[in-house]
């Protein structure tokens, strides 16, 4: 019985791991931009990755393996969140049209696109 | 040597080239009516060009039909071959005195001739040790050719665009700054390079050995020259080091290797204690050919980024 709950529990786990994988996968291969595929991935790559492993860790019991898996979580949660982190900053330090992506309360659209004509002009991007 | 050939070394002109460059500078100089036949001429030719290269498109077009029917003939022939080849292996598992004399001997007596737990260790490291010895030369060359091609030297860099390098890492590529990227280094680069260590020393155990465990040392680096700086690295990780771990891990496996080969070859015993199978101390020779190997492959992975990154190793640029 207690064996067939724990099953139940990491096939739920496991379910919503899954479904966590798939929107990452459509949201890195279907968006345009650079920012929303870096959120998409990040999604799979932190809570996804832990659900994984959580249901795993459920599924093994209280063990040696267990803790492997803990330090795996944490292996990831440090470096994933990091790269997204770098790649982004590269984005937002490179891309001279940034700007005409971001849409934000209390700024009118125009002068978003006149602070990309800024950037291009002046080379360097200011911060929003 | 001679001087001509000293001369072409060093990338200079031939005499009669840099009298036909002199005299190509006078054109100006000479009547217009010339110059327009000269022009003349080489419009002429650069039609006929035109007109051989209109000739061999369609040469090309019409050969085109036999050489898709080469490539798919061809293609077809080498699925055939290859698919006999399958056909006729022996059967996975069935005992076959012709193929399976050297596995058998491997499986059954690898690990009392080896002493190592893991056989493919004991293949790759001892019996096979010469073959493994061409690929930790072949990483260093490959090292070596890449210094030679990228480093960011006199000869390599045009006159007046030297610090060419240095600008565009520093412009975009230099992380070490910020505070994320510092934190993330300190926490992840031990861990990695304990875990590289421990591949290492564990090859004649479990799966892993020299060149994964390099590998996992060798991005450990690399993450601690991202996070940190190259100015922190370089502190302890310089050309000359770089060199001289290379050079001596090398001829340490060339030298043991050498020393094995030849005590076998000659029936003695090369006096080389085996240990108990399972520990670390075990193996015989195997743990320090890994660890040599190891710091080979630790090296060119730093020194290939390094080297494409900013076209030196250990900081010092000529």
């Amino acid at each position: 019985m207690l064996a067939w709950i724990r099953f139940f529990i990491v096939a739920a786990i496991m379910l919503f791991a899954l479904s966590l994988f798939v929107s990452e996968l459509l949201g890195f291969y279907r968006f345009g931009f650079v920012m929303n595929r870096v959120h998409a991935a990040g999604i799979g790559d932190t809570l996804g990755l832990f659900s994984v492993i959580l249901a795993l860790m459920i599924a093994e019991g209280i063990s040696m393996v267990t803790l492997k898996l803990l330090l795996l979580v944490l292996f990831m949660w440090f470096s994933s969140p990091t790269s997204t982190h770098f790649v982004s900053q590269i984005e937002y330090f490179t891309n001279p049209s940034l700007y005409s992506h971001v849409r934000r309360e209390g700024i009118s659209e125009e002068e978003l696109s006149s602070r990309d004509t800024e950037n291009k002009e002046g080379g360097e991007s200011a911060p929003l | 040597m001679n001087s001509r050939f000293r001369q072409w070394l060093d990338g200079g002109l031939d005499e009669a080239e840099m009298i036909r460059i002199m005299d190509a500078s006078e054109l100006p100089d000479r009547p217009r009516e010339e110059i327009r036949q000269e022009a003349r001429q080489k419009k002429e030719e650069f039609l006929k060009q035109e007109e051989i290269q209109k000739e061999i498109l369609a040469s090309r077009e019409r050969t085109r039909w036999f050489y898709i029917f080469v490539a798919v003939l061809s293609c077809v022939c080498l699925i055939g071959v290859l698919l006999g080849l399958v056909a006729h292996l022996p059967r996975f598992g069935v005992e076959n005195p012709l193929t399976m004399e050297v596995v058998t001997r491997y499986v059954e007596e690898g690990l009392e001739e080896t002493g190592a737990v893991n056989i493919v260790s004991g293949m790759i490291l001892d019996y096979r040790a010469f073959d493994t010895l061409g690929e930790s030369n072949v990483l260093f060359t490959a090292l070596v050719c890449v210094l030679i091609l990228l480093r960011a030297d006199r000869k390599n860099m045009q006159a007046g665009r030297e610090d060419y390098y240095k600008i565009r890492s520093d412009q975009y590529y230099d992380l070490s700054h910020d505070a994320i990227m510092r934190f993330a280094g300190m926490v992840l680069m031990p861990c990695i390079v304990l875990y590289g260590m421990y591949v290492i020393l564990n090859g004649q155990n479990g799966p892993g050995g020299g060149f994964s465990g390099g590998a996992v040392m060798g991005a450990g680096l690399i993450l601690s020259a991202a996070a940190f700086g190259f100015d922190t690295v370089d502190r302890i990780f310089t050309l000359r080091l770089s060199n001289i771990i290379t050079f001596v891990s090398l001829s340490f496996y060339s030298l043991a290797k050498g020393y094995v080969f030849f005590m076998g070859a000659n029936g003695y015993d090369n006096h080389i204690p085996k240990g108990t199978p399972g520990a670390i101390l075990s193996g015989g020779m195997i743990l320090p050919l890994d660890i040599a190997v190891g710091i080979v492959v630790a090296c060119t992975m730093f020194g290939f980024y390094s080297l494409f990154r900013r076209g030196c190793i250990g900081g010092k640029t000529e």
